[in-house]
């Protein structure tokens, strides 16, 4: 039995023209008996950066908790927000700190991050359980389903797609994916994060 | 650190007679043709063995069998599949029919169920009826007919995909429209295409070369596929099915 | 993922330890359980001397008495193939003048690594059946392609009586104005390529091979053919622990088979004291 298969569930990033999308299936498991099809594993961490956690549900809360506490320091001493490239690395060396008793979570962030130019650019990062970070211009997946992720978003993704679109096809990705997946699955939601909103549905799901 | 117990009591462990040998095959299954195809890539472990070994295979002028697993076995049992279809073209002088083949298949697999050939089995090709079909199988027999199957090592990459685009899961047709039953061979070879490339860009097993069979229904032509590059005929009579077989280079790295 | 960092970086396969470096109680497994190989269940016909509990024909076997790589290429007028002359006991250096190219009939040449008295008991049944093929008197011979396919199935019929050969083998041959390079081992894995090497040398060796070779077969001269072979047996001796400076070449092509004579390689180590770690340290 596999701590990282205890629990289950998934979580994707897609980059777009100018926004970005993160989602996840909303199961919580007992390896394959179902407990939840409530489980919020994304948190918003500043008004334009998200952040997944999938993996062991005990250290979804630990790790929430621990994030926004660092976040909050980070803002206090800096009085500014934090950036997402920012917040990349703090995950990365909280994760880090732990390297030979890990959290087993495989953290997946997405984010717009403020250019000099006073605009805004779009930001997905993944690490893995330990904090090795990986900053992919597509896409980033984690958890039970990320075989399927990976085969699905190689096929659908493309550049620039506009927020619409990417909802789209983040959610046909999610949910084609979960649903060859026995650890995820079970309702799912997506936040489209642009300059001027964040769009978040939950959407209609296959809950067997 | 040496286990000092084991050094006590000699542990002792069994030849293993198998290995697996990477790869990923996939067949769908249109209205009058079927399409099965498979990657050339050879692998054990991370070293690739050779980047041309074939893993699908014509057996009649309306059966393609793609096999994915462990090589040796995989051509041990598509010598012995095409040697009792030989049988069989000797005693009723006619090619075994597909449904009949994909019967032979489940019991010479499941003859071998303690000493299982350690193969994923695809067969595509025209039924009877002249619709076009998809038979998969497990290592020790298990089958079912159905309109698409990948299997392989990346089969978790792959199969999602096909749900979604062959199957149209999760996608909702416009108010007084419905999805279409069965997709144009253009279409299913772009679908074809496109994952093969999908899976070798994201598995290390996957890659070097693809080979795509066609299967066409009696009567029915190309039409808008033919320009397709290198393109070949494999059909040996004139007044049935036809087979086609397309080869494509995949990345190599 | 595998959590445990001593599991990281090993090959994959590590239950096939090709030189038997460990004794086999102690070599540690950290491949992915093959539930496959666990299933296999067959009738028994007795039990294991050393171990009762363990059914006789389950009793894991090793190559006892081994050789190393064979490197083989295709090029312009047919196929080379190269072996070095040593056969190990473990990681002693026990027989260095043994021949581990071997010809078979008029067109072929086998080549092998892994267990010595394995590949001696297959020339012996390949001597066997070119005797009965000669005697017929009916014009037939046997070519490269014949004696691959007879080696495979021997091969995979003894991986399937649970019983192999342990050996990895590798065919070359020239007839009927065609080049024939294949590989054939233990399990009865088969595959053809226009560069092969087996053992070490498919770590070490194929790469270099595959960058002089691929694309070039139709060009590759037999000169330059051989320089290939001697480069990568050169490299092979100075990193493959169970390797010898001594090697034979077989050349394969229209005008017939030969098999040189042993070959000193030429080696430089005067570049050792350089190396920390290597020769006399100054610091």
């Amino acid at each position: 039995m596999s701590i990282m298969e205890l629990n289950g569930g998934s979580v994707i990033a897609m980059v777009g023209k100018d926004c970005v999308a993160i989602a996840s299936d909303l199961r919580l498991g007992n390896q394959a008996l179902g407990i939840s099809s409530s489980f919020q594993r994304i948190f918003p961490v500043t008004d334009r950066v998200y952040v997944g956690l999938p993996g062991l549900a005990t250290d979804v809360t630990t790790l929430r908790e621990r994030f926004r506490y660092r976040v909050n320091m980070y803002t206090i001493k800096e009085e500014r927000e934090i950036e997402p490239e920012t917040f990349a690395h703090l995950v990365s060396s909280t994760l880090y700190e732990h390297r030979f008793g890990p959290y087993f979570i495989e953290p997946v962030m997405a984010g717009l991050s403020k250019t000099p130019s006073g605009g805004y650019k779009p930001f997905i990062a993944a690490t893995d359980l330990i904090g090795c970070l990986n900053f992919a211009k597509d896409f980033v997946v984690a958890g039970t389903a990320s075989a399927k992720l990976f085969g699905v978003a190689e096929g659908l993704w493309e550049p620039d797609l506009e927020a619409e679109d990417l909802f789209e096809t983040i959610s046909q990705t999610l949910l084609n994916a979960v649903d060859r997946d026995a650890y995820s699955g079970w309702g799912a939601i997506v936040h489209v994060i642009t300059k001027d909103k964040i769009i978040t549905r939950t959407l209609k799901a296959r809950m067997d | 650190m040496p286990d000092m117990t084991s050094l006590a009591h000699p542990q002792q462990r069994a030849f293993n007679p198998y290995t697996e040998n990477g790869g990923t095959i996939l067949a769908i299954a249109g209205a009058d043709f079927s399409v099965i195809a498979g990657d050339t890539r050879q692998s054990e472990g991370y070293s690739i063995q050779t980047r041309y070994a074939p893993k699908v295979f014509r057996l009649t002028d309306r059966a393609v069998l793609a096999v994915n697993g462990f090589a040796a076995d995989g051509n041990m049992f598509v010598k012995k599949v095409k040697q009792r279809l030989e049988w069989y073209r000797h005693a009723h002088a006619k090619d075994m029919p597909l449904r009949a083949i994909a019967r032979l298949i489940q019991t010479m697999l499941y003859a071998r169920r303690f000493f299982p050939y350690y193969v994923y089995n695809i067969l595509g090709g025209i039924e009877e009826d002249g619709t076009g079909a998809v038979y998969s199988f497990d290592p020790v027999g298990s089958y079912e007919r159905e309109a698409c199957r990948a299997a392989g090592a990346a089969q978790s990459l792959v199969q999602p995909f096909l749900d979604n685009q062959i199957y149209f899961k999760n996608q909702v047709p416009a108010p007084g429209t419905s999805h279409p039953a069965h997709l144009p061979l253009p279409t299913v070879l772009s679908i074809v295409i496109d994952s093969f490339t999908s899976a070798t860009e994201r598995h290390i097993e996957v890659g070097d070369g693809l080979e795509i069979y066609i299967v066409l229904a009696k009567g029915r032509t190309l039409h808008g596929t033919e320009s397709i590059g290198g393109m070949q005929e494999l059909t040996t009579t004139d007044d049935g099915e036809r087979v086609f077989v397309v080869r494509r280079d995949l990345k190599k790295d | 993922m595998d959590h445990f960092p001593t599991n990281w970086g090993r090959p994959r396969n590590d239950a096939f330890d090709a030189y038997a470096t460990h004794p086999i109680h102690q070599r540690p497994y950290n491949g992915p359980k093959d539930t496959f190989a666990d299933g296999v269940q067959r009738t028994q016909s007795g039990w294991s001397i050393t171990n009762p509990f363990v059914p006789s024909d389950l009793v894991y076997r090793q190559p006892i008495v081994t050789g190393s790589s064979v490197l083989a290429i295709k090029y312009k007028d047919g196929v080379m193939m190269a072996a070095d002359n040593l056969a190990s006991y473990g990681s002693l250096a026990r027989f260095k003048d043994v021949q581990r190219l071997h010809q078979v009939g008029n067109y072929t040449v086998i080549g092998a690594g892994g267990d010595m008295s394995d590949f001696q008991y297959i020339q012996y049944i390949l001597e066997e059946l070119s005797i009965e093929e000669i005697s017929a008197q009916d014009g037939h011979e046997l070519g490269p392609v014949e004696i691959h396919e007879y080696m495979s199935q021997v091969m995979y019929a003894r991986r399937s009586k649970m019983n192999p050969l342990w050996n990895s083998l590798l065919i070359a041959g020239f007839k009927d104005g065609k080049r024939f390079l294949s590989f054939v081992d233990l399990l009865g894995t088969t595959y053809t390529a226009s560069t092969l090497a087996t053992g070490y040398g498919a770590y070490i060796a194929q790469p270099l091979l595959r960058k002089a070779v691929e694309g070039k077969e139709d060009i590759i001269t037999e000169e330059e053919a051989r320089k290939i072979l001697e480069d990568s047996m050169r490299v092979l001796f100075y990193r493959d622990a169970r390797s010898l400076n001594k090697f034979q070449i077989a050349t394969i092509s229209s005008a017939g088979v030969s098999i040189s004579d042993s070959m000193q390689l030429d080696t430089t180590w005067s570049f050792a004291e350089d190396i920390r770690g290597y020769g006399a340290q100054t610091q």
